[in-house]
């Protein structure tokens, strides 16, 4: 079930906020031993929640449609009270004393929080295969990773332990996992949702958006979390619209941009067929396919990957001495960030404001580019190296080759399901849209994809 | 496009005062030269007028300050 479908049976008094609540309860006690996708369950709180909504809603006060409706957020976002580890050792008994903006935004909105969603440690990574936490598991094959790092959610969403989780993205850490575990991954324009209270990886990169199992949810939830916010410095002030399609928009006469080069390079040829088999579907839907050459996107992804190397190394700095404490893969990143001057940090910046003038010119020729969100399906845990195109290639840097540019031009990307591959895997569409975009793309999401994303049977 | 030379990352790490065990800086030494040959040719065609994308703007600065005066008040 959609979250936007648990709404309307919340308002039809089909069900209750407290029958929902104890249905996911009772899925997350039965398949998180398998996946380990909740971190932390917090059932008693959210029976609690749900009672209180379902006397709201009984008595008329109703927030919105995320009221009574359980849903959980990544192991990042502060909660007041409760565990917040960023998946790392250094925080394992850290409990914050204040709410994430977001988890402000849904709990006012009546959302019912249910738990915490595991994650790559301090979620640079890609893999979610914790040292710390343990490895999480993709519901479509369990000896596959998630995705990552928002790892945890996808799989949650994907295997029905709650009907939204939210991610956070600084390379693709909410496009990859939704690719990877065949959800919807929105993530919004920079600026457009408030980083407040949530840890910080890479400052002028992280975004914050939902997974959830259908198009519509994603837009709902965005309603709800975007809005200027004062404690985050980057927050804009644009107004907020409302973001939710019609259940059959139009896309007569949009203009969508296929990229010549970069984009649909060294695919999995199963991954090539399903992305390219989505043009043909907006066209016969009408919209305009408008072949382009797109700027750089190696260099934008080289540009940064520098950034993000010196961010989060600073940001980490002060614990670096405790090398015992950090996984090898992150450690290897933070170490790697040190070795960097100052100067390559301040021209990877400057290198960023020439490559986002460049990459603008596209919007007056369309509305929106289609790509793969990852040229491969979900890889085993464990696995390093990938074959694709005949060559063997580095799992990390393949997964983030289509994804991580965007971080850097902080433009709104949205990953939906559109097709599996030869072993049933799911394959991600990536639609990127230009900033403060956020409607239109997920109208063209909305007008390709299913009312609810196909599921793993469990 | 390659650089001409490589940077001697040991001896980076230790100028810095890093203390990041030799076998470390040889695991990365493989990626910090590849992200160099990448990025070095990038860098050079910066015009001098391209300023970067962070910014500093004392406009919020003081109204973030004022908030807390009044908070504190």
């Amino acid at each position: 079930m959609t979250l936007l479908e648990a709404a309307a049976a919340l308002r039809r008094r089909d069900t209750s906020s407290a029958e929902l609540t104890a249905a996911y309860l009772q899925r997350i006690e039965r398949l998180n031993p398998s996946t380990n996708a909740m971190q932390t369950v917090m059932a008693d709180a959210a029976r609690e929640q749900a009672k209180q909504a379902d006397h709201e809603l009984a008595r008329g006060d109703d927030r919105g449609p995320l009221h009574g409706i359980p849903i959980a957020v990544k192991d990042l976002f502060s909660t007041k009270g409760v565990r917040t580890t960023g998946g790392s050792s250094l925080f394992a008994d850290h409990v914050p004393d204040h709410d994430a903006a977001v988890v402000e935004s849904l709990c006012a909105g009546g959302a019912v929080l249910v738990g915490k969603t595991g994650m790559h440690e301090l979620a640079y990574g890609i893999t979610s295969s914790n040292p710390h936490f343990g490895a999480i598991r993709n519901p479509w094959d369990r000896d596959r990773i998630p995705g990552g790092s928002s790892g945890g959610s996808a799989a949650a969403v994907a295997a029905g332990m709650v009907s939204m989780a939210m991610g956070s993205d600084t390379g693709g850490s909410i496009r990859i996992p939704a690719s990877f575990c065949g959800v919807v991954g929105l993530k919004p324009t920079y600026g457009r949702v408030s980083r407040y209270g949530a840890m910080p990886l890479g400052f002028s990169l992280d975004h914050m958006g939902p997974l959830t199992r259908s198009v519509r949810d994603a837009a709902a939830v965005l309603n709800g979390i975007a809005g200027h916010d004062p404690r985050d410095e980057t927050s804009s002030r644009r107004p907020v619209e409302n973001y939710v399609p019609d259940l059959e928009p139009s896309i007569r006469g949009l203009r969508i941009g296929l990229p010549e080069n970069f984009y649909l390079e060294s695919l999995d040829p199963d991954v090539d067929a399903a992305v390219r088999a989505a043009f043909k579907t907006a066209e016969s839907r009408g919209a305009e396919i408008v072949p382009l050459r797109v700027p750089d996107i190696a260099a934008i992804n080289t540009v940064a990957r520098v950034i993000l190397l010196a961010e989060a190394s600073a940001l980490l700095e002060p614990h670096l001495e405790q090398r015992d404490r950090f996984g090898p893969d992150v450690l290897a990143l933070l170490d790697q960030g040190r070795l960097l001057p100052a100067t390559d940090y301040i021209n990877a910046q400057r290198l960023r404001s020439a490559l986002q003038r460049e990459f603008a010119g596209l919007w007056s020729r369309v509305d929106c580019l289609f790509t793969p969100t990852t040229p491969i399906t979900a890889p085993r845990i464990g696995e390093t190296a990938t074959t694709v195109g005949g060559q063997s290639q580095d799992v990390r840097l393949t997964t983030t080759r289509l994804v991580r540019a965007i971080n850097a031009l902080g433009l709104p990307a949205l990953s939906v399901p559109c097709g599996a591959d030869r072993r049933g895997l799911p394959i991600g569409l990536q639609i990127i849209g230009q900033p403060f975009a956020e409607a239109l793309i997920l109208r063209v999401a909305q007008a390709l994809v299913p009312a609810e994303v196909p599921v793993p049977r469990l | 496009m390659s650089t001409d030379w490589k940077k001697d990352w040991k001896k980076i790490a230790r100028a810095n005062g890093l203390a990041i065990p030799d076998a470390a800086l040889e695991r990365i030494a493989q990626s910090l030269d590849a992200l160099e040959a990448d990025f070095r040719p990038l860098v050079r065609t910066l015009p001098p007028e391209t300023e970067p994308a962070v910014a500093f703007h004392a406009a919020i600065e003081l109204s973030h300050d004022r908030k807390g005066v009044e908070d504190s008040e």
